[in-house]
């Protein structure tokens, strides 16, 4: 039947860019409730993570990142959702231990299926949500959802009420077999230690990967001045704030990108780009970048970002930043940048990216 | 009228005095306004004698007794107070309803015959006429996300709503509205092999593809139907012509 296509609201992703102070690294607890730890916790799945430091600071951190930790691994498992709530799987991985999952898929256009702490969430398109007889919440626009609504569900799994025989859980049992038993593609990743013996994850022949981190050193770049004045921020206007983040953001970026114009002696055609190092910085100095990329958790974006403190002296510079998964239909990932100005140790300037959804 | 003043002349007296001469406008004014008459009963029509009064009680009487003799059926307020059409507690038991449901089953096969096995247009003529009291149904897809999964043989088919007993022995009213019904017909002679695709539905308006699905042993005839479409009652639907209908739900 011939109908117009329903619009979508774009919505650009929003910047928060907030300048503190950090609380004293306590070496046995790790912090979770302030500012820059509760938003790498806020975030789902990491995608990609970088961290930029001076090329003096290159050896503490290789010891300490690169060589004393064990990279990342993740597993890609083609399963259906029906595995995923019976069996050995349910009880040793969802009950017991502490999994993240994704399915593949966007969410404004296919069924996605999320498991983060215990709580799966279910991006379904009206179809699937009127035949799987799950309760939901609508999802989307309110205004532009129109004759075919989206529609979340979530069900914490970790409550001792979804076992066998009990009503909701036997609903969901049988909303997998009927109108959600198409087995996709999942991403898997572990975030305990240790594997449970036998592995209920083998019988459905995951491919595993390891996230190894790729080292590049001895980048020849100009560097702005990263300190933000401290009246600008506190009492000056708040223009002075904004061009100072946005600039250093830029450039941070641009070396995330490993982009030629910030190297030094770049000699580009004003024709075609325009871009200057903010500062008067004339002679460069050398900054190593360490990437992961891969399925990764925030918790453990989390604990590189405490060895990184407790590695570097505390006078040097570092910028961390971490990417998520894109969520909606125009492919906006939500970010997290936390940069350490040179010179004031518990300082932070830490960048939030996000995404319209 | 006194309450204009004393001293003024009443608005009234005043125009009748534009229009009429003075001794017309007083008279006017005091017979038709001032002293206007009260009729406490109606003047019109006039009225009536006893006698008149008497007769008409006698034939209103007479009208009444005919009336009643009258058969008339049951508004909808008198039958679910009088609970005629509701299954006792006793009677909600799903066991009582099986001997029913082979019945329903054998009847089915009846119909369709050889379609059985064929499905497509003409399996879904005869579908749309037949009759549901006894059929085995499931709700699969619904707007209202709590009757999916509701499974059982059909107790009573209203206009509105399929009366369902479960297993569980519970009666459940299902609206039709807004809510997909799957029918499942076991065939008699299984037939090794031959996996029809069921052609594509021109009677889209009650069935939906019915297809053929090959378990272990019996073969099963499963069709689902749009209650949206569905919405007469088992008798008016006899003759009644589907015709193809896009719906904004789906």
């Amino acid at each position: 039947m011939l109908s117009l296509p329903t619009p979508s609201l774009y919505q650009a992703s929003k910047c928060f860019a907030t300048h503190g102070v950090m609380s004293h690294l306590d070496p046995n607890q790790s912090p979770s409730k302030s500012k820059p730890w509760s938003t790498l916790t806020s975030q789902d799945f990491v995608n990609r993570a970088d961290l930029i430091v001076p090329q003096e600071a290159y050896d503490a951190i290789h010891a300490k990142l690169v060589e004393g930790r064990r990279a990342p691994e993740f597993k890609r498992v083609v399963m259906s959702l029906h595995d995923i709530l019976t069996s050995e799987f349910f009880v040793e991985y969802i009950k017991k231990g502490d999994i993240l999952m994704l399915s593949e898929g966007q969410r404004g256009i296919d069924n996605v299926f999320s498991l983060r702490t215990g709580i799966l969430t279910m991006f379904l398109d009206k179809e699937a949500y009127e035949r799987a007889g799950l309760v939901g919440k609508p999802h989307g626009v309110k205004g532009r959802r129109g004759l075919k609504p989206r529609w979340i569900v979530q069900l914490d799994l970790t409550n001792p009420s979804m076992s066998r025989g009990h009503k909701g859980f036997d609903r969901l049992v049988y909303a997998s077999k009927n109108a959600l038993n198409a087995s996709t593609v999942w991403l898997f990743c572990d975030m305990a230690s240790t594997t449970p013996d036998p592995d209920p994850l083998s019988q459905h022949f995951p491919s595993g990967y390891t996230c190894n981190p790729r080292v590049m050193r001895d980048v020849s770049v100009i560097i702005p001045p990263l300190s933000p004045k401290l009246d600008s921020t506190i009492l000056g206007p708040r223009e002075d704030f904004e061009s100072f983040a946005t600039e250093i953001y830029e450039w941070l970026s641009l070396a995330r990108l490993q982009s030629p114009r910030i190297q030094l002696g770049d000699q580009v055609d004003p024709y075609l780009c325009r871009y200057q190092v903010p500062g008067p910085g004339e002679q460069g100095s050398k900054i190593c970048k360490i990437s992961w990329q891969g399925f990764l958790s925030p918790s453990w974006a989390r604990e590189i970002l405490v060895d990184v403190i407790s590695a570097l002296p505390s006078k040097t510079w570092f910028s961390f930043s971490t990417t998520t998964f894109s969520k909606g239909m125009a492919g906006d990932n939500s970010e997290c940048t936390i940069l350490r100005p040179p010179g004031s140790p518990g300082e932070y300037i830490m960048w939030e990216v996000k995404a319209h959804e | 009228m006194e309450a204009k003043g004393k001293k003024e002349q009443s608005v009234a007296a005043a125009l009748l005095a534009r229009a009429h001469t003075p001794d017309e406008a007083n008279r006017i004014f005091t017979e038709k306004i001032q002293h206007r008459p009260l009729f406490l009963t109606p003047s019109s029509p006039p009225p009536s004698d006893a006698r008149a009064a008497r007769q008409r009680e006698r034939e209103k009487k007479k009208q009444q007794r005919k009336k009643a003799l009258k058969p008339k059926p049951l508004s909808a307020a008198q039958r679910r107070k009088l609970g005629l059409y509701d299954v006792p507690r006793e009677g909600q038991k799903y066991a009582l309803f099986e001997p029913l449901h082979n019945l329903w089953l054998g009847y089915i096969r009846e119909i369709l015959g050889g379609e059985i096995y064929t499905g497509g247009e003409g399996a879904a003529a005869k579908l749309t006429s037949a009759d549901y009291h006894g059929a085995g149904v499931e709700v699969v897809r619904s707007g209202c996300v709590s009757r999916v999964g509701i499974k059982g043989i059909v107790v009573k088919d209203s206009k509105f709503a399929f009366e369902i007993v479960t297993k569980k022995n519970t009666l459940k009213l299902v609206p039709k509205e807004g809510t997909v019904f799957r029918f499942e017909v076991p065939a008699v002679n299984a037939r090794s092999g031959s996996r029809d695709p069921g052609a594509e539905d021109a009677d889209g308006a009650a069935a939906t593809t019915p297809e053929q699905h090959e378990t272990d042993r019996p073969q099963n005839m499963v069709f689902e139907i749009h209650g949206d479409q569905f919405q007469f009652r088992s008798a008016d639907r006899a003759n009644k012509k589907f015709r193809v209908h896009f719906s904004k739900k789906l």
